[in-house]
């Protein structure tokens, strides 16, 4: 038995398999970030998932009432991938984002213990975020200092709150192909916590 | 040099050209022109389409009115304007020079 998601796409409404449905938000995050540059994306956007809507509706039957993944990847086979979709005319969303990985230093809000600070070091440094856990406690034991420290950092150091800070907080470049990855981590993690009794 | 990568490359030079032959016979539905796209071997992934149907049409070549459906929200039916008509007639001319051009070469 599986957990279903009930959509609108394009305007009429689905039953789809949960599985089938994060592969699709997935599938249209990355259309929606292909078309991103493009002056009326939403038009187009709108017209896929309209098209798609009919794909989807020539599946359903009395004997098959919800869409499942297969039938996911064959409308992806059918309409392209952004890759297959690529397009030299239009104002590359890709040339947006070509700048080399600035490495900044943030506070980690999706790691943190207190605050954020000793997994944000950690994630500059790309070191376990234990090791300055363990320097700090041993500074705030030895006198006090690591507690002022860590205000003062925690003060000083901003929060990583969109993707592409996350990204930057890593080191990597801000690129559709790394935002795209961030998404989808986020996604999954998102979708492993919400267990449903 | 990747041999579907090239034919690809030719294959969306042209689909322009023939989104507005397409259109030139009969007004259509998006899906009909992709079902003559395919049928033709134009095109072989239909994301391709949208993006240069909105060109066109924000370039004045196509227009499209909404038609109501019984069977769910209305569809976009599409139909070449004036000067969508014009521009065509040039790129019917432009097509016959390609395509005497090319011969030349390989016949020579």
């Amino acid at each position: 038995m599986k957990i279903t998601v009930s959509i609108n796409l394009g305007g009429y409404s689905f039953n789809i398999d949960e599985d089938a449905y994060a592969e699709l938000k997935n599938y249209l995050k990355n259309l929606e970030l292909h078309f991103a540059g493009e002056e009326s994306s939403s038009e187009i956007l709108s017209d896929i998932e309209t098209r798609m809507a009919e794909l989807f509706r020539s599946k359903i039957t009395s004997y098959k009432q919800v869409i499942n993944i297969d039938d996911v990847h064959q409308a992806i086979s059918i309409m392209g991938t952004p890759e297959d979709i690529s397009d030299n005319d239009g104002p590359s969303a890709r040339d947006k984002f070509s700048a080399p990985g600035y490495h900044r230093m943030y506070r980690d809000p999706d790691h943190r213990m207190i605050g954020g600070v000793c997994s944000g070091m950690a994630a500059y440094w790309d070191i376990d975020p234990l090791i300055v856990r363990v320097i700090f406690i041993a500074l705030a034991l030895g006198g006090g200092l690591g507690v002022l420290v860590y205000l003062i950092l925690y003060i000083v150091i901003p929060e990583a709150k969109t993707t592409a800070q996350k990204i930057e907080m890593k080191g990597n470049p801000v690129n559709i192909h790394n935002i795209k990855d961030s998404v989808k981590k986020e996604f999954d993690s998102v979708r492993k916590n919400m267990k449903f009794r | 040099m990747d041999l579907e990568n090239t034919k690809a490359q030719m294959r969306k030079g042209i689909l322009e050209y023939c989104i507005l032959s397409v259109l030139s016979r009969n007004s259509c539905y998006a899906s009909d022109i992709i079902k003559e796209l395919k049928e033709a071997e134009v095109i072989v992934v239909e994301g391709t389409l949208y993006p240069l149907l909105t060109r066109q049409k924000n370039a004045g070549l196509l227009s499209y009115r909404w038609e109501e459906s019984q069977q769910g929200p209305p569809r976009k039916y599409y139909e070449l304007t004036d000067a969508g008509r014009t521009y065509l007639t040039d790129l019917d001319k432009s097509w016959k020079e390609l395509v005497d051009s090319v011969n030349l070469i390989r016949t020579r």
